[in-house]
């Protein structure tokens, strides 16, 4: 049984000339019949006929077979379509191996890249960049975050500068110093901010918002606090950080693309993968402050007590979002501080009553 | 020809070159339709943008040459479409190809950089400048490669189009011909845009047939005029309400006294401040946005001068396009497609509001919340995340929808063969094989365009 189609518009490009050919259609025997003008006519298998996805309009069909990558077939009468019973066969995958060994390559050279090569290197080149490299890295990081972190969006965040309090301050960086003798590179400041929290800068800039100090129950958690943040400093963790983010955050910007706008995203997975980095970070500066405070004669319990009020204040992040953060889980670090308390000495606070109450109204 | 038709007799035994079916002018040459329905571009695109979404970026790859096939198969010079063979896979390989070969370069110098920044000249912003200058003739590169990739798989009737390799010598002659331009002030503008698309047409194969850009590049310079004479009317603005009959004939200090007065001016007082006809400056946004409106003009404009001076063996090129409409494309579209991003947006948060109002309260600082405060957190950040990929996601279709698909269809329907008597001397040219597809571009976060 044959079936006729209507050949008018319709048109078959042998893949070698752009000149079009008028046809005739058939369907018959199973075979798709393309009847050309000079009387030779084309049999494409039903089965072996493909039509081309995603056309934006249906009133022009391009069919193609299956075996000849170039030739089309140009049709206008949508009743041949059911004759033709695959039209959307998807042709079997190709390049399934060599795409499988570059994704494997891909992963691995970025797997590489930010978690070796460039670690490595940052880790190396910290060491070498001179003093004022640091200080100038890090004031512009502190002129950035104070004014990220103002409200009104007009002034950068005040420093807090009540002689009392920073003289007390000073005075309190001197006494964890002793024999260590890093008094020269710490530059401690206090900044009027609810947040509970504290950081370090490169160029030996300890950061401490007003909140942390609200928060504590007594001199010897800003103590504790100021002493590891000093680890940091005297590691020079914020500054192998600082070189170790430009490395990355370049890699990972290949990656995304212009996928979403990038920049979320990227900022995401760069948290994620620093959070790792600083957790070893993080411990050495916590054992550091253990070392410190015990030699200045404060207890280093108190900074598993810093620890503790602030969990009790915000909660303990486990499990997956405590990789979204850069400390470590804060119940190990108040067991570890805890264990550091030695039973038989006798700690003294860290600064006197006066002391502390001119810290507290530091930013008044 | 006046043989047509006898040529086009039924009992003519053998085909002859000039037969050409229903909806094509052979004698006067090709129009080039433009079919598609701006729905199922809507569609398509939220379709795909959407499974884009939900596997993190990866369909990226797969909607680009989706949406490539729908633009490719809507345009249709002599009434049959151009065709987009493209291969998702292909450009998948083509990403992991070129990020296993950047990723080093990247890394690697963006560190080196930054170190060598801090050390030696105490600063970031160096580094910065150096790690983006470098990458420069690399974007040239990338361009190149990406476009050699399209042409070489769009066909035209069963016939590939191709672009000779010579990206490294695009790259080179981009960053001269740039250098050129900002050392004599943008005058040499016109001559860049115009060799740069020589350099390309002339590499421009379609079959057997090599392009040709012909003109000058002084040929360009008419499409300059609304740019040259918004830049003259702002810096005419500029010389009056500053220097010749100053707004503010105490002069002004700095931005801080000017953010002053303008706070007094709309809070209806003066304070101290003399002011000589202040409705002038309104001038000045008129300015700019006049020269907005140039530089749409001319990169389009350009585009149509150059458009008719391209030629093949046989084949010429003609384009009707109107710089007014496209500028009028641009802003309408640009206007349309953030008004329905904001709408959408705001419907989308009041749902999610109201879907999740219970675990909002926990959004607040509760004190005491302890571990319960956990969840919320981690809701909030997928709630927030989504609505971030929603609102990247229904941009990208608004934008296909609104100035993308028009812009697409005025330059199909503006554009004309009228000479095609060389097209049955065309032949097939030989497929481009092409490892890293538009990897390069991809990587490169240039392949956001079309």
């Amino acid at each position: 049984m044959s079936v006729g189609f209507d050949g008018m518009g319709a048109a078959y490009f042998d893949g070698d000339s752009p000149e079009p050919r008028e046809v005739s259609l058939h369907v018959a025997e199973g075979m798709l019949q393309i009847g050309m003008d000079n009387g030779t006519t084309l049999r494409w298998p039903v089965e072996e006929v493909r039509q081309l996805p995603d056309i934006a309009v249906k009133t022009g069909i391009v069919l193609r077979r299956a075996s000849d990558p170039v030739a089309r077939l140009f049709v206008t009468d949508k009743t041949l379509l059911p004759h033709l019973p695959q039209l959307t066969r998807r042709a079997p995958p190709k390049w399934c191996g060599r795409l499988a060994a570059w994704a494997v390559a891909a992963v691995a050279a970025v797997g590489l890249q930010i978690f070796v090569l460039i670690p490595l290197l940052a880790d190396n080149l910290a060491g070498f960049i001179p003093p004022e490299g640091e200080r100038a890295l890090g004031e512009a990081t502190y002129g950035q975050i104070r004014e990220a972190l103002d409200d009104t969006g007009l002034n950068p965040l005040e420093v807090c500068e009540a002689p009392d309090g920073v003289a007390a301050l000073d005075a309190l960086v001197d006494r964890l110093s002793g024999e260590r003798d890093f008094r020269q590179q710490v530059n401690v400041s206090v900044l009027d901010h609810k947040m509970v929290n504290a950081f370090a800068l490169p160029g030996g800039f300890v950061v401490i918002f007003r909140g942390l100090i609200d928060a504590a129950d007594g001199p010897d958690e800003v103590a504790a606090v100021l002493a590891h943040e000093i680890g940091h400093v005297v590691s020079s963790d914020p500054t192998r950080h600082a070189l170790r983010t430009a490395g990355s955050i370049g890699v990972l910007g290949l990656l995304f693309g212009d996928f979403a706008g990038g920049a979320a995203v990227l900022f995401l997975t760069e948290r994620l993968i620093s959070a790792q980095y600083s957790q070893a970070a993080e411990t050495g500066a916590d054992a550091f402050a253990h070392d410190v405070l015990a030699e200045a004669n404060i207890s280093p319990g108190a900074l598993g007590d810093m620890f503790a009020s602030m969990r009790a204040e915000h909660g303990d992040a486990e499990g997956v979002v405590a990789h979204f953060l850069t400390h470590p889980s804060l119940g190990e670090r108040i067991k570890a501080a805890r264990a550091e308390v030695d039973e038989g000495a006798t700690y003294q606070p860290s600064m006197s009553p006066e002391e502390w109450a001119a810290v507290q109204t530091i930013c008044d | 020809m006046n043989d047509t038709p006898i040529i086009n007799s039924p009992w003519q035994s053998k085909p002859q070159p000039k037969v050409v079916p229903a909806g094509t002018e052979a004698e006067s040459g090709l129009t080039v339709e433009f079919t598609g329905k701006r729905a199922a571009l809507f569609w398509l695109a939220l379709k795909t943008g959407f499974f884009t979404i939900l596997t993190l970026g990866f369909y990226r790859f797969w909607m680009k040459t989706r949406l490539r096939r729908w633009y490719w198969s809507a345009m249709r010079p002599g009434g049959h479409p151009l065709e987009y063979v493209g291969d998702p896979i292909e450009k998948l390989l083509g990403f992991f190809i070129a990020v296993v070969i950047l990723t080093f370069y990247i890394g690697i110098v963006n560190l080196l950089l930054m170190f060598v920044s801090f050390s030696v000249f105490n600063s970031s912003v160096i580094g910065y400048v150096a790690s983006f200058a470098g990458l420069i003739p690399l974007w040239f590169y990338a361009r190149y490669r990406a476009r050699r990739y399209v042409l070489g798989r769009t066909r035209w009737r069963g016939v590939r189009f191709g672009l000779e390799k010579g990206a490294w010598g695009y790259a080179m002659r981009a960053l001269w011909y740039w250098f050129l331009t900002i050392i004599s002030l943008g005058i040499l503008w016109p001559r860049m845009t115009f060799l740069l698309e020589k350099y390309r047409t002339d590499r421009t194969f379609f079959g057997s047939a090599q392009m040709v850009q012909g003109g000058r590049w002084q040929n360009l310079l008419p499409a300059t005029r609304p740019f040259v004479a918004s830049l003259l009317f702002l810096g005419a603005v500029l010389l009056w309400t500053l220097r010749v009959d100053p707004v503010f004939p105490g002069g002004i200090a700095d931005g801080a006294e000017l953010a002053g007065a303008l706070d007094g001016l709309v809070e209806g007082r003066i304070e101290g401040l003399e002011w000589v006809n202040p409705i002038r400056l309104i001038l000045i946004p008129l300015g700019l946005s006049g020269l907005l409106f140039g530089a749409i003009w001319y990169v389009w404009v350009s585009k149509r001068i150059m458009a008719n001076h391209k030629i093949g063996p046989g084949v010429q090129f003609a384009s009707d396009l109107s710089g007014l409409r496209v500028t009028f494309i641009y802003v309408l579209g640009n206007f349309i497609a953030y008004m329905m991003l904001v709408i959408g947006v705001v419907a989308l948060v009041l749902l999610a509001a109201f879907v999740f109002s219970d675990s909002l309260v926990f959004f607040a600082d509760m004190p005491g919340a302890g571990a319960v405060s956990d969840l919320p957190r981690w809701v909030s950040v997928v709630l927030l995340a989504v609505l971030y990929l929603t609102f990247f996601l229904l941009w990208g279709v608004l934008y296909n929808t609104f100035v993308t698909y028009p812009l697409m269809r005025h330059m199909a329907v503006t554009t004309t063969l009228p000479i095609v008597v060389g097209l049955p001397l065309i032949s097939q040219r030989d497929r481009d094989a092409f490892a890293e597809a538009e990897g390069f571009a991809e990587a490169l976060d240039l392949g956001a365009a079309i």
